[in-house]
């Protein structure tokens, strides 16, 4: 107490400044520590979504007013608002959303008494529909929502138009034709493609041009014969027509040439009959639903024969009934199957994942619709009431199977792992498998440390045993130089400079690899040949000066024996010979330039790390070693080399490390195409380099960001792991010999 | 015999060769790579002869010679023949449409190095090698060959590139006499375009910007109408300081006089004037804007942004690291949780770069530019201003790049510090915050800088991260400049690093672009070497004092 009423004034001042310095170091200290976190937390979080299932969620269900009438099309607007109902008395209902009453309607010209049979919708685009009836005519028309902001806010108008009436051709009896079945599809330069089944059960296919503005009437009944069509479907595009028959077959047509409809391919499904069929997004994939509930997705494969000849790819979670329908949505791989009973499943095609059981609801379904955006799905059962739901589906096609696994896509022979993330239409699928990826980066490493370990370690034990003093002090400033130079510049050098030497002298160098070791040895033994009386004279650690000239005969001996080695073994041309022999083409930018270039990025880590465990095994060690007599060599062997193990291989995992990250050097001197090959002769496309390459371009939330978000978080975890596994061992070491 | 093996196995000596074959491999690979830059950078600003080869067929081509090889064909026969190879710069890309071109010795009829043949560089289209035919400056037109020639060039030249400069301050001027204007015009599009335009007090708003618009635009009429008068004389005197020159075949072919950057007769230049010549031509490249979509011209806002994105990085990363290592070392506890946060500070330093990219592009640019973007500069959305990479977002991602390096190499100066003075400093009565004041940071200053100079090397070096956090090819404008608030952090940035990756692999002329980058490398190898030596030499001395104190 007495001590503190003494205090100078500027003690309190000492004492504040003590106290908030306190405070503002440990704030930071901490923030590195919230930093380090910050940063996994953040990757995992941006990648966490991609593992999200479908979710749905019922925005609203209600009894729609009117008529007891059957619905044949739903549909709803971009934003929501409004949607339209289709029913067999061809009128068309507008509800607004939590609305009971309709807003509005329209109707078909339909004449007396006649009704609607059946409809199907045509575009992608817009809410175009096709509608036949039992006076056999077909009815295109289309809803349209116009957008008003002249009020408050925005207000969806919604309104009918009538494209077109037409008549289908009388069959064989007075009585006017039924339109029993319908497939229809419009492309995006206008022209229509009709196919239909008429009461008689004959197929019809009618194509209008709408370029020449021409009609095509093709007749197909000859195609099931005695057997009635069950489905059948026109792809998005109008190019391809898929027809179910009740006996079992299928039939594929093309429709791209309007005068001609060419049967593609023929084949039966044994089991129960197809009830439903859709062409999915994309044009390849047709999705069949069977009278016993089974889900499949098909699609041509290319045969050995280099016929296209459709296979079953995928099924999904079967229902209890046959299946009524299938809808597909417009943004993605994404189809909607509605059994008779009303149970309604959601299924992504290319991952064969059910993602989605609806709620049963009372009744069964008679129609359904995907929102144009994809973010909602519309349910109107049989006493037309309403269901609304939201769709909550952001990464669909990213599961743990089609990251990591082989995935079939349209289009490829079988089973494959590809990356593919971006491609020239918006029906592309992006195929986001990261195991070509990481092949890739394994790859580099794999070669990078088959060139970096042998070198860097011999170096590191040379110089902390063996080299006098003043070489090494002109070496370990030198490596640290070498460590320094930008990841760019020795990528550059590699992408521009070594890939075309390496070309040029590609014989030369595999000439050195065998002649490099056969001189060192002839050198070895023409040392030994000295008598020893002068192999004295020479100081021990200046063996680099007898090495340099073997290295230099070596090298010139390759250079002028490159060439006619390649005319003796490879007449003349070892790329031509690569290429006729293995099938392999040889790429400029190849894995053993990468190797190269990134061995000599991951050089300076290795030997850092491996000289210092070297260095560091105690000197009593050694000197015990040698005064029991060893040579300098068995010293090294039998004592420096076991004690130093821990820290070699942690050096080892350092390089492993670096080797693994790197980007400008894997970027510069591969040609970064994602293929799993091991050759050396062509490249690979590394994870780094591929974030670099993509991340840029893609859409920020989008499964690719994601994807390449959780590529970054496993190179971190990677990486990280390998550094704290080298950095424990380094630890322990030291403790270990810490007593000596 | 038998003894002598086995004295051969037993000594292992030549086992000690193949160690010392690893470290002569090792060293022989960076003397090569940095003999390789330093050759191919430096010489190619040295103006090379050239040379007239008058070939078989005829045709004839003027130009440089870079490179030769030997190549082995096999005839119909299967004959083997020699074939030795040459690469000639032709330049003159308009009217060839390639820069170089591979001949054999055998389709050469005739080579000489004509005296007077020309290397002229221009803006576009890069060099030209000819003769020169007609020196027009306006009505004067001289022909005669010989010394008069030249020096008539020479003086139209130097006409030509003042009139040039003229012409640049006139355009400035004219520029600065429009700016208020064009300022306000946009201010009224913006308003037009917005919501605000159809309420009456926007109208009312956006007539009064209307006229006011119309009072500047009389009030300038008159200067405007002189300066464009006198930019429209100008030009025109440009086009009428003509140069013609001919091709090796003779083809003609004028150049104004304004589009050139320097002519030479290299055949006949002493030394010292090609030494004139290199000198000038290197500080072009240091000093200048790039040309030809970057593969001509300076690199001087490459250096500029990657100086103004280090320098943001070390005000960013120097403080925190040194106080995350003096947390570490002074304050914090020692144990298991300490042991555990410098190992993973440790490991930081090897989590890759394109790591930290990826984080800088989501967390920085997306969400804190985004949220930035949202509260203050909602009226330029959806153009983002933040919410895009730019230099503060790429400094601040190195900063966390090289937080380990700072944490480390101060950590290595904090220990230096011998104990004995820290404990004598508190038994004298001063706070720890006195202590470390006053005996620890200065005596770990060196640690500091040596962490310091090591982030400037590794930030200088680095182009994964940058390449997704705002470096761009060709940014129009500097991050510093004259006008308000004269530090641009949102502004994307040049950065050596990515210049050697974009003009190297990116530009649609690799092979006229390749000495370029190989001067960019040499450039960027230069300064990261020095930093790095200056490191070495300062962590020497902190290691040989740490000894000194401990023993």
């Amino acid at each position: 107490m007495l001590q503190k009423e003494t205090k100078p004034k500027h003690y309190q001042k000492v004492i504040r400044a003590d106290r908030w310095a306190r405070r503002l170091i440990t704030f930071g200290g901490y923030g590195i520590i919230v930093s380090i976190a910050a940063i996994l937390l953040f990757l995992a979080y941006q990648s966490l979504p991609l593992a999200k299932n479908a979710a749905i969620e019922t925005l609203f269900t209600f009894p729609a007013s009117r008529g007891p009438a059957k619905a044949l099309v739903v549909g709803i607007d971009p934003y929501q608002e409004i949607f339209y109902i289709l029913d067999e008395s061809g009128y068309i209902q507008f509800y607004k959303v939590a609305g009971t009453e309709p807003v509005s309607q329209a109707q078909l010209p339909l004449s007396g008494n006649e009704k609607i049979l059946c409809a199907a919708k045509g575009s992608l685009a817009s809410d175009l529909f096709a509608a036949g009836t039992d006076s056999g005519r077909i009815i295109t028309a289309e809803v349209r929502f116009q957008l008003d902001y002249s009020g408050e806010g925005r207000v969806v108008i919604p309104s009918l138009s009538v494209k077109e009436v037409w008549q289908i051709p009388a069959g064989g009896d007075t009585l006017p034709n039924h339109v029993e079945k319908l497939a229809f599809s419009r492309n995006e330069d206008g022209s229509r493609f009709y196919a239909w089944v008429d009461h008689q059960g004959a197929l019809w296919v009618r194509s209008y041009d709408a370029d020449e503005e021409v009609d095509y009437l093709h007749p197909l009944s000859q195609y099931p014969g005695e057997s009635s069509v069950t489905a059948l479907t026109i792809s998005n595009h109008g190019e391809n027509l898929v027809v179910a028959a009740a006996d079992g077959v299928m039939r594929w047509f093309g429709l791209k040439d309007f005068e001609k409809v060419a049967l593609r391919d023929e084949w039966s499904i044994s089991n129960s009959p197809v009830t439903a069929l859709s062409y999915l997004l994309g044009d390849q994939a047709v999705a069949i639903g069977t009278g016993a509930g089974a889900v499949e997705v098909w699609f041509p494969v290319r045969t050995p024969s280099n016929l296209m000849k459709f296979r079953q790819i995928h099924s999904f979670r079967s229902h209890s009934a046959a299946v009524a329908h299938i809808y597909h949505s417009a943004r993605n791989r994404d189809f909607l199957t509605i059994d008779g009973e009303g149970a309604a499943q959601l299924h992504y095609s290319t991952t064969g994942k059910t993602e989605v059981q609806f709620p049963r609801p009372d009744f069964p379904i008679a129609a359904g619709a995907f929102a144009p955006k994809s973010d909602g799905l519309l349910f109107v059962d049989a006493q037309k009431r309403f269901t609304l739901f939201r769709l909550d589906n952001p990464h669909p096609e990213s599961t743990v199977k089609s990251l990591f696994g082989k995935v079939w896509y349209e289009g490829y022979p079988g089973p494959e792992f590809v990356w593919q993330s971006t491609g020239g239409s918006d029906e592309f699928e992006s195929k986001l498998s990261l195991i070509p990826l990481i092949f890739g980066t394994l790859k580099g490493t794999l070669y990078a440390l088959l060139f970096s370990i042998p070198i860097a370690l011999l170096a590191a034990i040379y110089v902390s045993q063996f080299a006098p003093f003043r070489l090494s002090r002109i070496v370990k400033p030198t490596v640290e130089i070498m460590a320094a130079l930008p990841s760019v510049v020795i990528g550059f050098l590699a992408g521009l400079y070594f890939s075309t030497l390496f070309e040029e002298y590609l014989m030369s160098t595999f000439v050195l690899l065998i002649f490099l070791p056969l001189f060192f040895l002839a050198g070895v033994a023409a040392w030994r040949a000295v008598p020893e009386s002068y192999r004295m004279k020479i100081r021990p650690g200046f063996e680099v000066l007898f090495i340099i000239p073997v290295i230099l005969i070596a090298l010139q001996a390759s250079l002028s024996l490159g060439h006619p080695v390649e005319n003796f073994l490879f007449g003349g041309n070892f790329q031509q010979w690569l290429y006729t022999t293995w099938g392999v083409t040889y790429e400029t930018r190849n894995s053993f330039v990468v190797g190269f270039a990134l061995g000599f990025a991951v050089i300076p880590i290795i030997f850092t790390v491996s000289e210092d465990a070297l260095s560091n095994v105690p000197k009593s060690l050694t000197s015990a070693s040698l005064a029991l007599g060893a040579s300098r060599w068995q010293t090294v062997r039998r004592v420096v080399i076991p004690a130093a193990s821990g820290g070699i291989f942690a050096a080892i995992m350092l390089g492993l490390g670096r080797a693994v990250g790197e980007t400008m050097i894997v970027l510069m001197a591969t040609g970064n195409t994602p293929i799993i090959d091991l050759n050396p002769f062509n490249g690979f496309r590394a994870m780094s380099a591929c974030i670099a390459v993509e991340i840029p371009e893609a859409p920020v939330g989008g499964t690719l960001y994601r994807v390449l978000f959780l590529t970054a978080l496993l190179l971190f975890i990677f990486t990280f792991v390998l550094n704290t596994l080298s950095s424990l061992i380094g630890e322990r070491l030291r403790k270990k010999y810490a007593r000596f | 015999m038998e003894r002598r093996i086995s004295y051969f196995k037993q000594k292992g000596d030549s086992y000690i060769f193949a160690a010392s074959l690893g470290l002569v491999i090792s060293l022989g690979m960076v003397v090569w790579i940095i003999l390789v830059i330093l050759t191919r950078g430096l010489s190619f600003f040295w103006p090379r002869d050239t040379v007239l080869v008058k070939l078989q067929n005829d045709s004839a081509y003027l130009g440089e010679m870079w490179e030769s090889k030997t190549v082995y064909r096999v005839d119909a026969e299967g004959k083997e023949h020699k074939e030795e190879q040459f690469q000639l710069k032709i330049g003159n890309r308009d009217l060839y449409g390639r820069d170089f071109i591979w001949l054999t010795r055998a389709q050469v009829s005739e080579e000489s190095d004509p005296t007077e043949a020309v290397t002229i560089e221009r803006r576009e289209y890069g060099k030209f090698f000819g003769f020169i035919r007609l020196v027009q400056i306006g009505d004067e037109r001289f022909e005669q060959p010989g010394e008069i020639l030249i020096e008539k060039a020479q003086e139209a030249h130097r006409l030509a590139i003042a009139t040039r400069e003229r012409i640049e301050n006139t355009q400035e001027d004219l520029n600065n006499l429009m700016q208020p204007l064009a300022n306000l015009q946009r201010e009224i599009t913006l308003l037009q375009l917005s919501p605000q335009a159809k309420t009456e007090k926007g109208q009312q708003k956006l007539a009064e910007l209307q006229e006011e618009a119309t009072k500047q635009e009389q009030s300038i009429a008159d200067e405007y109408g002189i300066l464009n008068q006198e930019l429209e004389r100008l030009t025109l005197q440009n086009r009428s300081i003509i140069l013609t020159v001919a091709t090796a075949e003779g083809a003609e072919k004028e150049i104004y006089f304004s589009e050139i950057v320097r002519f030479f007769q290299p055949n006949m230049m002493s030394g010292p004037a090609k030494a004139w010549i290199y000198a000038g031509k290197l500080w072009e490249f240091v000093a200048d804007e790039p040309r030809e979509s970057n593969t001509e011209g300076g690199v001087f806002p490459a250096i500029f942004g990657t100086v103004v994105m280090v320098l943001l990085m070390s005000i960013a990363v120097v403080p925190f690291g040194v106080m995350a290592a003096i947390y570490l070392n002074e304050y914090a506890r020692q144990g298991t949780m300490i042991r555990f946060i410098r190992l993973s500070v440790n490991n930081l330093a090897g989590v890759p770069s394109i790591v930290f990219g990826v984080f800088g592009l989501g967390f920085f640019i997306y969400a804190v530019g985004g949220s930035i973007d949202q509260f203050f500069f909602s009226d330029k959305l959806p153009e983002p201003t933040f919410g895009t990479g730019g230099i503060l977002w790429a400094s601040l991602t190195l900063a966390l790049l090289t937080l380990p390096v700072v944490v480390v190499a101060t950590e290595e100066g904090l220990l230096a510090v011998p104990r004995a003075n820290k404990e004598g400093a508190l038994a004298l009565g001063a706070t720890r915050w006195q202590m470390i004041r006053k005996v620890v940071l200065p005596n770990a200053l060196p640690g500091i800088l040596t962490g310091l100079i090591l982030a400037i090397s590794r930030g200088a070096g680095e182009v994964a991260p940058l390449m997704i956090t705002g470096v761009v090819k060709l940014a129009p404008t500097l991050a510093i400049d004259g006008s308000f608030p004269f530090l641009h952090l949102d502004r994307k940035f040049m950065h050596l690093g990515f210049h050697i990756y974009d003009v190297g692999f990116q530009s649609p002329n690799v092979e006229a672009a390749k000495p370029m980058v190989y001067t960019t490398a040499l450039l960027l190898i230069v300064i990261v070497v020095l930093l790095n030596l200056v490191a070495i030499y300062f962590r020497n001395r902190l290691r040989k004092k740490y000894r000194g104190s401990t023993f």
